[in-house]
């Protein structure tokens, strides 16, 4: 229906190989794009700094996380882990003075170290096995935080984060934390966007698809994990270190614990592996869920006047979301990115059913 | 300098609009583009490797491909040595190319690519060793010929630059040495009725036809056109070279035949002209689409699609639309007619066409209902395709329109439709005799039965051998019948009998793939065509289709009996033209056992039709039909 495709053609591979083949599909983006820049002045900024802003840093996380288990089909239960790395190297730098955009690429770096240091050793398996080893990764961060006063100052301590500025500018104003933000956000998805036009990207999915088969075809599939971890744990990295920087405005190790990968993991499942739209949909129904399912139940509960006790406020809504993951995942096993994909398909071949060759 | 002939007109666009974009040819999902200068250039450079390898005034080069840029350069290019470019169909059987090389002196031939130039070399061997030169386009499978005179494009056109450089002055004597009376192409009519007769057009008709198309509202300058008819009709030079040329289109070649469809789409041509069975056969695809289309989507698709054609049709009759229509159609574009035009490519298109020959009303008006603003030209071989169009807001079902600016039409006294213009041509090539009977003082007689209306307008009726009458003295044409039928997604081809008889009967082709699916789709067995047709479900399926037909026409003319096919009708049986007009003659004759049994109450009837297949061979087809009463 809003699809149309009559017109399109290409006068050479390069013109063939655009990123937005389907006019619809630019016109969306850039759309998306401007209500992106324009919401400063369109949301309140309680909203935009409390639900917006880290929404659109999960994102950029879940994205990372996306590269490595959707992209090259590795499993990975140490991504907070590998976030809370970046987040603490690049707080001690900024904190050390050095400017923040320096701060943010060591933390980055450091994620990459790290991150692709463990890989080395954890790619000698596969499958449930590597989950597990990621796992382990995660509690051996765990326990380096809790146990490293150099690091984390303590079990129960916090980090405060210096003011955040940027090319020497310093952003404190609500608009600004969130335009770091989206412009981050923004970085990571074009990044991915053009993953699957480049020989990297094919190589992941080769990958991903059978790592033995790949290597038939001559990729090599230990050297393309490894790359994916490396490049991975960088987005990470800079996200853990942005998150901090214009969220929580300080690093503590529970920010960073175990459920928080389980978290970003079940953001990158229900958005749909190797999905860039299903990830910023994965972590919206997860972060932001909660929160609307709680208005509405209690919204609801007081319109018919139900008297509900708080602790059955608490609770109702809690599996409420759970349900409504589940019935996701059961339209569609392959995510909300897929669903998007399926709505997209229908109306892209509107008013027709099936398209003659 | 006068721009005069095709080739000066090329050399102006070359100088003044040398960037613009002058041919497209798709080649592996990439189009390959052209601007004027490197279309002048290449063709200058093949016209000096034809010069050099001595092809000159009376020679003529048979063109035998489908749609290829380099094949439409090379007809340009011959045209420049004053020789004639004879394009012929890409399923042209060896005894049709004979008697090209038997009517005119044939030198060279430029070949699409293997199989055509197998075709040619058999040829030579076949006569006289003419072709002597022959240059392929395509050199995939080349590597081994060692046959003499055989050329690839490349070398051929290397050849041509060499004398360029040779010799400066060569250039601009190229680009001057035609002149207007020269000849352009050398064509062929359909043949519907006998022996194809050459037709050749000048420079000069080539540019009056289009110039008159122009000035009637054909086109525009600058349209954006699809190269999908074949080569050897007129309608495709006419607009692919002719007017293409003279008011500066773009030409886009599609990859294969196949692939017109997809390529369309990727083109959304802003003109576009086809013949009814083409428009036909995207009307099928239309309603097969929807058809399996889930029932939300054939809702939405009939609420809108059935008033817009019904407010078509009280349009077409002179009642305005009412704001309800105009809502309906506003929603409707939106919601069906746009996807739908979509698909196909013809969102862009401001000049559709059809013509040919008549087409059904169904058709016509489905189309216009869909928001294509479908008019209907008419015209023939011998005026260059251009004699009559409707404009944009003068669109009536009955008449092809006015005639153009510049064409004069009257009407003899037979009731034969005459007509007198710069685009018609000069006489049938070395044929006096068939020259004296169509010209006459300078008017053409086209052999088509028609009036002109008070305001002008022009109605064709059919051929004019083709209008017939029934026993009781009921007038009417075959094709008008056939038309209305052939609207049935189900039926590709029919031939309706009746001249001389109390009723009307007709024998049909069905269209095997829509009818396939449709046996799928109802789980009827079957394992050939042959077999497909003759079935009782294909049979009701069809009676509904007569039934439809018989409640729009008169009376007398209703339709009795019928049989369906065990074959569909080929043009390499001579059963149909290779533009797939009906050879009447020969159906009748070659099923006129069939034509016996539907007059003489028989119930079925046992025929053995003669099929030639590709290789050339012959076989036979045997079959016991039943006869179906509607």
């Amino acid at each position: 229906m809003f699809y149309r495709l009559s017109g399109v053609r290409h006068s050479s591979y390069v013109s063939d190989r655009r990123m937005f083949q389907v006019p619809a599909d630019r016109n969306a983006v850039i759309i998306l794009l401007m209500i992106g820049l324009a919401a400063p002045f369109l949301i309140p900024s309680l909203y935009l700094n409390s639900y917006v802003l880290p929404w659109l840093i999960w994102t950029a996380a879940v994205l990372g996380l996306n590269l490595v288990t959707g992209w090259a089909g590795q499993l990975h239960l140490g991504y907070a882990a590998v976030m809370a790395v970046g987040a603490y190297s690049a707080v001690h730098a900024a904190r050390f003075g050095i400017p923040w955009e320096f701060a943010l690429l060591i933390g980055g770096l450091s994620s990459s170290v790290i991150g692709s240091l463990f890989a080395f050793t954890a790619l000698r398996v596969k499958g449930l096995y590597l989950a597990l080893t990621t796992l382990a990764m995660q509690f051996v961060m765990d326990w380096v935080l809790t146990h490293s006063p150099t690091i984390t100052g303590g079990s129960h301590a916090s980090l405060q984060s210096p003011p955040f500025a940027l090319l020497g500018q310093e952003i404190t104003s609500d608009a600004g934390l969130y335009y770091v933000a989206l412009g981050w956000c923004i970085l990571v998805t074009i990044f991915m966007l053009n993953l699957k036009r480049t020989g990297l990207g094919r190589a992941w999915v080769a990958v991903r698809e059978k790592d033995f088969a790949a290597a038939i075809l001559g990729v090599n599939s230990f050297y393309y994990k490894l790359v994916a971890f490396a490049a991975s744990s960088f987005i990470a990295g800079v996200t853990g270190a942005i998150l901090v920087a214009t969220f929580y405005f300080l690093a503590a190790p529970e920010q960073f614990a175990v459920n928080v990968s389980i978290q970003v993991l079940a953001m990158v499942i229900i958005g749909g592996l190797g999905s860039i739209i299903g990830s910023y949909m994965g972590a919206a129904l997860i972060l932001l869920m909660p929160g609307v399912v709680n208005q509405v139940f209690s919204a609801f509960a007081g319109l018919i006047g139900l008297e509900l006790s708080i602790e059955t406020l608490a609770h109702i809504p809690n599996a409420a979301y759970g349900a409504l993951i589940v019935i996701f995942l059961m339209v569609e096993p392959l995510g909300l990115g897929k669903l998007y994909a399926n709505i997209r398909d229908y109306l892209m071949i509107w008013p027709f059913d099936q398209l003659k060759k | 300098m006068t721009h005069d002939t095709l080739p000066r007109l090329l050399a102006r666009n070359a100088e003044q609009y040398s960037q613009d974009i002058a041919l497209r040819e798709k080649d592996r999902g990439i189009w390959n583009e052209m601007t004027w200068t490197d279309y002048a250039n290449t063709a200058i450079a093949c016209a000096a490797a034809f010069d050099v390898l001595g092809v000159g005034k009376e020679d003529a080069v048979i063109i035998l491909g489908d749609n290829r840029v380099r094949l439409y350069i090379a007809m340009v290019a011959t045209s420049m040595l004053r020789a004639y470019a004879m394009p012929a169909y890409p399923g042209a059987t060896l005894a049709e190319l004979q008697h090209f090389v038997g009517e005119a002196h044939v030198v060279a031939a430029v070949a699409e690519d293997q199989e055509q130039v197998d075709k040619l070399l058999d040829l030579r061997q076949a006569g006289n060793g003419s072709p002597a030169m022959i240059v392929y386009d395509d050199a995939r499978g080349m590597n081994d010929y060692t046959a003499s005179g055989l050329r690839s494009w490349d070398d051929f056109i290397a050849l041509g630059q060499k004398a360029l450089a040779d010799d400066p002055a060569l250039r601009d004597r190229l680009i001057n040495a035609a002149n207007p009376k020269d000849p352009a192409v050398f064509m062929h009519s359909s043949g519907t009725t006998g022996k194809p007769k050459g037709i050749v057009l000048s420079h000069a008709n080539m540019i009056a036809g289009a110039n008159n198309a122009h000035a009637g509202g054909a086109f525009d300058t600058g349209e954006e056109v699809v190269a999908y008819l074949p080569m050897a009709w007129v309608g495709d030079y006419a607009l692919s070279v002719g007017a293409a040329i003279a008011h500066r289109f773009t030409i886009s070649v599609p990859e294969r035949q196949e692939t017109v469809q997809r390529d369309m789409r990727e083109i959304a041509p802003t003109f576009y002209l086809a013949a009814p069975r083409t428009w036909d056969n995207m009307l099928t695809l239309i309603q097969v689409g929807i058809e399996n289309s889930t029932p939300l989507k054939k809702w939405i698709y009939h609420f809108f699609m059935d008033r817009s054609v019904e407010a078509e049709k009280r349009k077409l009759k002179g009642v305005p639309p009412g704001p309800l229509d105009r809502l309906g159609r506003m929603i409707g574009e939106w919601l069906v007619f746009g996807p739908i035009k979509d698909q196909f490519g013809l969102t862009r298109l401001k000049n559709a066409f059809t013509g040919g020959e008549a087409i059904g009303e169904d058709t016509f008006v489905f189309y216009r209902g869909l928001g294509i603003a479908l008019r209907q030209f008419y015209g023939q071989t011998e005026t260059n395709a251009f004699t009559a169009v409707q404009t944009a807001d003068e669109v009536q079902l009955h008449t092809v329109g006015r005639p153009l600016p510049g064409v004069e039409a009257r009407i003899a006294d037979d009731g034969e439709i005459l007509l007198r213009a710069d685009n018609v041509f000069a006489g049938y090539y070395n044929n006096p005799d068939a020259t004296a009977e169509a010209l006459e003082d300078g008017w053409l007689r086209s052999g088509d039965a028609g009036y002109l209306e008070d305001d002008g307008h022009l109605v064709v009726l059919g051929r004019l051998s083709e209008v017939v009458y029934t026993k009781d003295g009921e007038r009417y044409v075959p094709n008008y019948v056939e038309n209305r039928l052939k609207f049935s997604p189900y039926i590709k081809d029919a031939a309706v009998i009746g001249a001389g008889r109390d009723q009307l009967t007709a024998m049909v082709c069905i269209d095997f793939e829509s009818v396939g699916h449709w046996a799928e789709v109802k789980g009827v067995p079957y394992t050939s065509y042959a077999d497909l047709s003759q079935r009782d479900e294909v049979a009701d399926l069809l009676k509904q289709a007569y039934e439809r037909v018989n409640n729009v026409l008169p009376e007398a003319l209703r339709l009795h009996r019928f049989v369906s096919l065990p074959k569909e009708f080929d043009p390499d049986d001579g059963e149909i033209t290779r533009t797939r007009k009906l050879r009447r003659k020969v159906v009748e004759e070659r099923y006129s056992p069939v034509i016996e049994a539907l007059y003489d109450g028989a119930s079925e009837v046992h025929i053995k039709a003669e099929v030639t297949y590709e290789t050339g061979e012959t076989g036979f087809v045997e079959r016991t039909l039943p006869i179906r009463e509607v």
